[in-house]
């Protein structure tokens, strides 16, 4: 039969919805984000690093009677898990894209959606399920520590400080993404991610005054904690690292639209 | 009239793929796939077929030269474009965790598929290929046979108006090949497709186009009369039977006609190729005369090459053979 004689009939396209695509991948990657091995250990660490300090620390408050307070001690902690934090979000925002490179990610990316929606999806997804656990998981630690120990932390101070660290990990977690998409593998990316955060953490801490550095942040996040605070400054800061974020999805966004998977 | 033409289902002009300056992986294409035309793109391992079907997806960019798909540019933002394209890549992998309802459900809302559509049609599909009682069943345990059942599932639930598999029987064991290539044979009275595949019977049997590939460059594009009609005629295989020493003696006779380009013995089997100038029956009789005088015996005697494997490695040999001319004859194309 010759082809060019017996052309295609021409088939109605069926009727679609033009944002399931970004609502598939979004729905579809909180459930692996969940599922994920890295989030639940990540999960599990943060719980026993803050029930077993709490608890070692309510011990010495109680039996041993040496006062405890609950900003003091969520500042120490965070001191740690803090870093751990930001070692594992890092690792699953990066894990995010480059996870699916290969025959996954063709998979997907031959069907009905464009680049920009499935690079969004991603971004959403990742930085919705991980801010909001961060931000559950330090509200449950802030109040047990409140309860436990000595109870020296406001409502508007915690709300301040669960604040500033979701912002922060807003950024990492959109640069991270983005690092992720624009990488040929998970290794170099979180490699050359955390090499950037880390070498900046520790740079920074040798830097003045003026500058922030790890000690300081963790030093205004106690004041903060009790509630002394300054509205506009916080404000400022949330604002920064929420643009920081902004911006880091929208250079992954243009940037893996372009980019050969 | 030109414009009441139907518009071509792929086209490509001048089409190029370099990565990052140290692999060419495909150079200079320009191919065109008509309405209805079941194209087999053939060609050696590395010669580019993945690459031209991922640019034609647009999940890779050119580096030069362009491709349209249904008469737009592709790119990777073109969603409307894929959404009429059903695509299977070779050892296709989905995500873990998921049941074939539940993969299925997610590539129809990755196609935008509203609910009312995409259900019916997965059940359907689900059914149609045979995967009813694993539907339940995570993916991950699946055979490769079950794979490609489902990989085939969800290239069809757009029903999209292109197909392009890359190598969709490979792994596949003899009845699930069977299979497949009886599905494709249906499929390829309603929709266009092009197929990748290193089984040459395979697109023998399936394909009516062909497009050879070699090092990143087309060496052949066309029909499937056209790929075949390029074989090198007068070109036989003779199995003979009788005393060595005899077999041996008429060789050297058939050898030195001069209307015999080359003959090798191998294993009692005559490799006899014809010149084209004179008709071969009359130098086929010389032959089987000269094989009575010294009293051989002829077993079978078989035609070679009427086939598209020998063509296409005919084509592929030739190309290889031209080295610097290749330069000279591409001048005038890309004028």
């Amino acid at each position: 039969m010759d082809a060019a004689t017996t052309p295609t009939a021409p088939t109605t396209t069926p009727r679609f919805n033009p944002l399931l695509p970004y609502f598939a991948v979004f729905r579809t990657d909180l459930r692996q984000t969940f599922h994920s091995w890295l989030f639940r250990l990540w999960v599990m660490v943060v719980i026993v690093a803050a029930v077993g300090y709490g608890l070692y620390k309510f011990g010495i408050h109680r039996e041993v009677g040496l006062v405890q307070s609950a900003s003091e001690q969520t500042g120490v902690l965070l001191g740690t898990v803090g870093v751990i934090t930001l070692a594992f979000v890092s690792l699953v925002a990066v894990h995010a894209i480059s996870g699916e490179r290969g025959t996954v990610a063709d998979s997907i990316l031959s069907r009905g959606i464009s680049r920009r929606q499935y690079f969004a999806a991603k971004w959403h997804a990742r930085t919705g399920v991980l801010l909001a656990t961060f931000a559950v998981l330090s509200a449950g630690v802030l109040t047990a520590y409140h309860y436990l120990l000595e109870p020296d932390l406001t409502f508007r101070g915690c709300a301040a400080g669960i604040a500033v660290a979701v912002a922060v990990l807003a950024a990492v977690v959109a640069w991270g993404v983005t690092v992720g998409a624009m990488s040929n593998g998970t290794v170099i990316g979180v490699t050359l991610f955390w090499l950037v955060l880390f070498g900046g953490l520790f740079l920074l801490s040798f830097l003045p005054s003026p500058f922030p550095s790890g000690a300081g942040l963790l030093a205004a996040l106690r004041t903060t904690l009790r509630g002394h605070f300054d509205l506009v400054r916080i404000s400022q800061v949330v604002g920064v690292f929420t643009l920081v974020a902004a911006v880091g999805g929208g250079v992954g966004l243009m940037g893996y639209s372009k980019k050969d998977v | 009239m030109a414009a009441d033409a139907p518009a071509l289902v792929v086209e490509t002009s001048h089409l190029t793929k370099i990565y990052q300056d140290r692999q060419i992986a495909l150079n200079d294409l320009s191919v065109a796939v008509e309405p209805g035309a079941v194209m087999g793109l053939l060609g050696p391992n590395g010669a580019g077929k993945t690459t031209f079907l991922r640019l034609v997806l647009g999940l890779h960019s050119p580096t030069a030269g362009w491709c349209n798909v249904f008469g737009r540019r592709m790119h990777p933002n073109a969603a409307d474009l894929r959404r009429r394209i059903g695509y299977i890549p070779t050892n296709p992998q989905f995500p873990r965790g998921m049941t074939p309802i539940e993969y299925l459900d997610y590539i129809g809302r990755l196609f935008g598929m509203t609910r009312e559509a995409r259900k019916p049609k997965l059940a359907k599909l689900i059914r149609a290929v045979d995967l009813l009682p694993q539907s339940g069943q995570p993916i991950s345990n699946f055979t490769p046979g079950m794979t490609a059942r489902l990989a085939v599932a969800s290239s069809l639930i757009n029903d999209p108006d292109l197909l392009i598999w890359d190598e969709p029987t490979h792994g596949l064991d003899v009845e699930a090949r069977r299979g497949m290539l009886e599905l494709i044979k249906t499929l390829a009275a309603e929709k266009s497709m092009i197929l990748s595949s290193h089984n040459l019977s395979d697109i023998d049997e399936v394909c009516n186009h062909a497009a050879v590939l070699n090092k990143g460059h087309l060496i052949f594009h066309g029909s499937l009369q056209e790929l075949k009609g390029r074989i090198r005629k007068n070109h036989y295989e003779l199995d003979l039977e009788g005393d060595q020493k005899n077999i041996t003696k008429s060789v050297q006779q058939v050898k030195a006609m001069k209307e015999v380009i080359s003959a090798a013995m191998r294993h009692r089997r005559l490799e006899l190729k014809l010149t084209d100038d004179v008709g071969n029956t009359g130098v086929l009789a010389m032959i089987m005369q000269t094989l009575f005088d010294n009293k051989v015996t002829l077993v079978s005697v078989r035609s070679v090459g009427a086939q598209t494997e020998t063509a296409y490695l005919d084509l592929v040999e030739k190309e290889e053979q031209r080295g610097f001319a290749r330069l000279f004859q591409a001048m005038p194309e890309a004028a």
